[in-house]
């Protein structure tokens, strides 16, 4: 018996091609910024600052985008964590477009990111670069201790929730969302398993139909 | 009289030409713990999974 042929209406939009490449810009940045701090912290000697301090110039541009995006032009409230959200996964409930695991992930990853970045840019003033002079006494040495405190705890908790992010979204169940995550799309029945159609459809212009306080 | 020996384990702190105790940035001792952390996800999440799919359905 053959199996049943997927139509064009069998599928549904979930990332728009803009957001799929500012996701996987992102996680170039994201793994080149932490490969380049803690390689040689564990003793692979190279000169690390370059590239670091360029992926970070392109991360913060990446960041600004997706918060201007997002923000503006999106609905923020679809990512926002609410308390109906944690009633919904207890109860065993469909979610709108983005599950609870999905937008805890975001809020950890997305506040140590932008940690990192805000950080990252205020040390940019102590590296010597071909557009513009270092600047070390900006800050009071004891700021300089508070900045570098941030920037490093929020790197380690990059580095925590990029290894459980990458597993979970290698896990096979899971496997649609990065297939989405590529192509831009899942089956009907892919997002049926997760997400109720009626507070996700899929479809651009109305999605997601979330009735939030 | 040093700095706290647990503040050292959490953050590098060095003294400056004055005997000055700087704020120099966090351990990179909590590198490995970070790491370990996500294995610790992974593996708990391995094992929950597991024990959900033993489990028979309702």
């Amino acid at each position: 018996m053959n199996p049943p042929v997927q139509t064009a209406s069998d599928r549904i939009t979930r990332h728009a091609p803009i957001d799929r490449i500012f996701h996987w810009l992102t996680a170039i940045a994201v793994l080149l910024l932490m490969g380049s701090a803690f390689l040689p912290i564990v003793g692979w000697k190279f000169s690390w600052v370059p590239l670091h301090w360029i992926t970070g110039l392109v991360l913060t541009v990446a960041v600004l985008f997706h918060f201007v995006r997002s923000t503006i032009f999106r609905r923020l409230r679809c990512m926002v964590v609410w308390p109906r959200d944690f009633g919904d996964a207890l109860k065993g409930r469909l979610a709108a477009k983005y599950t609870l695991a999905q937008k805890l992930m975001h809020a950890g990853l997305g506040t140590a990111v932008t940690v990192a970045t805000v950080t990252g840019v205020i040390m940019l003033a102590k590296v010597d670069t071909p557009l513009w002079t270092r600047n070390p006494y900006l800050l009071e040495a004891s700021t300089w201790g508070v900045v570098y405190v941030l920037h490093g705890a929020s790197a380690l908790v990059c580095l925590t929730l990029t290894m459980a992010h990458i597993y979970f979204s290698l896990l096979p169940e899971k496997r649609a969302y990065l297939r989405a995550m590529i192509g831009g799309q899942m089956s009907r029945a892919e997002a049926a398993e997760f997400h109720d159609p009626k507070r996700w459809s899929g479809q651009r212009k109305d999605d997601p139909h979330e009735n939030h306080p | 009289m040093g700095p706290d020996p647990i503040l050292m384990e959490i953050f590098r702190i060095t003294r400056n030409a004055w005997g000055q105790e700087t704020l120099e940035g966090i351990s990179w001792d909590l590198l490995p713990i970070a790491a370990a952390l996500g294995v610790a996800i992974i593996i708990g999440h391995l094992a929950w999974r597991a024990l959900r799919r033993k489990r028979p359905r309702p």
